[in-house]
């Protein structure tokens, strides 16, 4: 049934441009198909924000804000493709991760094991994990020293796996990979007495390590009135005007410590 | 349900880097092939061979089991065996045996219950006072699927000898690696499962986890389980994680969703659950402490918090109260509210409690 009438065909010797455009599709498309052990995959909602469209592994990224309002979300958020997936994922210095919403954003609670409480020993365990688990969201206890940060870095890449880092106040003084960083928080549903949380608003920018590239920018419902994240709008243009929050002055997430 | 031969090669069970071991076992397969052409690769070191044709032809199974011992010891040790169903089978070829035809469930019936390779399965029955193939084969139909859902359905068809295997048992993907026509520089990964083998990634994780256990002790590395309750921290338990947690996190029939819980905070869920509730302070407009009356109504409209003596920052919206009476049929009666508190950006689940307010979440 998808007998294509010889005459056409594409062929080689007939349409050089058609052939020179497939070949860059194929070029394109080839890095993805090959790239099964290379990425991590992420929620749709996600895959616009990630030059790869996807989390790539042995890189550092750090999620924050002004207030850190969010910044576990935007985390867990991105563990739970990969959850799901099938790779083990480790929380490292948190020590209230509420398991409905991240049940609810996808995360697979029996493939996220978590170190609530490493105390001192946290960068050590944390390198520990690096060893065996794919994706790996710290929240450092105490503000890190440079050195640490580099070698828990250089962990991550020798060992092929993810680092999202959490800076909260403890900030973090290695230049990550891809910095995302949450602004323009806003609850809805809450009113003065009536109704209920629905639904977060919140703006996440991710700029990655060479300032050459565009910082890329999506409205994200986080959690969504189901719990999920999901975009909020048609995705921004990475220079649209109509969001001056970038602007401000540097949030603490890859710039603190 | 087919009557299988199948060869077991204890040797080659294990990938190893250079392929030798796929290579000595693609020897035994053209060594089997000799007394059937429908030799069937199952996973590395495991083939399945059809048994009524070439039975009948050399003279009945026990010869044949015979012979294809021989051959296949030729090449790597070997252990052979016939069941019905390629799962029987597989455990016929380990003990070295001739389930007769139509006694596979008797067969089965003794085994232990882990040896479906569902640890999480096998738990829960045990818990239930069941332990092996024959007491889970002996359940009724109708109440598998809706209490153990599909997995736990398909191990009981094979308990009870009306199914021949398990999902994960073949891989795919052999067949086309000892055919040639695939790269052999990317090895064939151990895959999941069966009789509680654990995939390279999940051994992986398991080490480096015990690692970290080793560094914080062994209640540091914890998973968590959902279970019923009206509070965020209610819902979950934190469990020790141990190298046999299988990867499924809720307990099955103990989902949040499986109760009503009057009082209970209408979704989305705070991401952050306190482990130990912070004090907070409320206030009205005129800078009053808003408290819950005994009807559950708030004695006034919050306007500000304070979250540990901190300073006072303007609530931008609230919602609530959901009264909470919780055990009111015993001494340890426990009368409650929850509300929910916007400030500049973040979202609280505030407490309150004899007259007290706590953050007990944070919808961070």
């Amino acid at each position: 049934m998808f007998a294509i009438e010889p005459d056409q065909r594409l062929s080689r010797e007939r349409d050089p441009a058609a052939v020179a455009a497939l070949s860059a599709l194929a070029e394109r498309t080839r890095p993805i198909a090959a790239s099964r052990t290379r990425l991590l995959a992420v929620a749709p909602a996600l895959v616009g924000l990630l030059p790869d469209g996807a989390l790539r592994r042995g890189s550092t990224l750090t999620v924050g804000g002004p207030d850190d309002d969010g910044a576990l979300s935007v985390a867990l958020a991105l563990v739970a493709a990969a959850s799901a997936s099938g790779s083990w994922c480790a929380l490292v210095g948190h020590p209230g991760l509420g398991a409905v919403a991240a049940r609810d954003l996808g995360v697979d609670l029996g493939r996220l094991a978590l170190l609530p409480h490493p105390g001192p020993a946290w960068a050590e365990a944390t390198a520990a994990v690096l060893e065996g688990v794919d994706l790996v969201v710290l929240c450092p206890p105490f503000p890190p020293r440079q050195a640490m940060a580099r070698r828990l870095v250089a962990r991550a890449r020798e060992r092929r796996a993810v680092l999202v880092v959490v800076p909260g106040r403890a900030g973090w003084p290695e230049a990550p990979d891809l910095q995302l960083r949450i602004d323009d928080v806003a609850w809805e549903g809450a009113g003065g007495g009536e109704g209920h949380l629905r639904r977060r608003r919140m703006t996440v920018t991710a700029t990655g390590r060479r300032s050459a590239e565009r910082p890329t920018r999506r409205r994200l419902w986080l959690p969504d009135p189901d719990g999920a994240v999901s975009l909020l709008d048609a995705p921004d243009r990475p220079d649209a005007p109509d969001r001056p929050a970038l602007s401000g002055q540097p949030g603490r997430a890859g710039t603190g410590g | 349900m087919d009557r299988l031969l199948v060869v077991r090669c204890p040797d080659l069970l294990v990938e190893d880097e250079g392929g030798a071991a796929l290579r000595t076992f693609a020897g035994v397969l053209t060594a089997v092939e000799a007394y059937c052409p429908w030799v069937t690769p199952v996973r590395p070191g495991i083939c399945s061979l059809p048994v009524r044709g070439p039975a009948r032809y050399f003279g009945g199974e026990e010869a044949l089991v015979d012979l294809v011992h021989e051959a296949a010891s030729r090449v790597s040790s070997a252990e052979v065996g016939i069941a019905d169903g390629l799962f029987a089978a597989v455990l016929a070829a380990r003990q070295g045996e001739v389930v007769p035809a139509g006694e596979t469930c008797a067969f089965l019936a003794p085994l232990p219950m882990g040896i479906l390779g569902q640890p999480e399965l096998a738990e829960l029955l045990d818990r239930l006072g069941i332990r092996t193939l024959g007491e889970f084969a002996a359940l009724p139909d109708a109440d598998i699927l809706g209490r153990f859902g599909a997995d736990g359905a398909r191990g009981h068809r094979v308990a009870g000898g009306r199914s021949g295997e398990l999902a994960d048992l073949r891989q795919p993907r052999l067949a086309r690696l000892l055919a040639g026509d695939d790269t052999p520089d990317a090895p064939v990964v151990a895959e999941v499962g069966f009789w509680g083998g654990v995939s390279d990634a999940d051994a992986r994780a398991a080490r480096c986890l015990v690692a970290a256990q080793k560094l914080l002790g062994p209640d540091g590395v914890v998973t968590a389980h959902l279970q019923g309750g009206r509070s965020p921290a209610e819902q979950s338990r934190l469990v020790t994680w141990t190298t046999g947690s299988r990867p499924g996190g809720a307990t099955p029939g103990a989902g949040p969703a499986g109760a009503p819980w009057p009082g209970r905070i209408p979704p989305p869920a705070p991401a952050v659950v306190h482990p130990d509730p912070i004090r907070v302070d409320l206030a009205d407009t005129r800078g009053e402490a808003v408290r819950v009356s005994a009807r559950g109504l708030l004695t006034a409209a919050p306007d500000r918090l304070s979250v540990e003596g901190g300073p006072w920052e303007p609530l931008s919206g609230w919602a609530g109260p959901w009264p909470a009476d919780e055990r009111w049929w015993s001494r340890s009666r426990r009368r409650s509210a929850r509300l929910q508190a916007v400030t500049a950006g973040s979202a609280h689940l505030l407490l309150v409690e004899r007259g007290r307010w706590w953050v007990e979440a944070t919808y961070g």
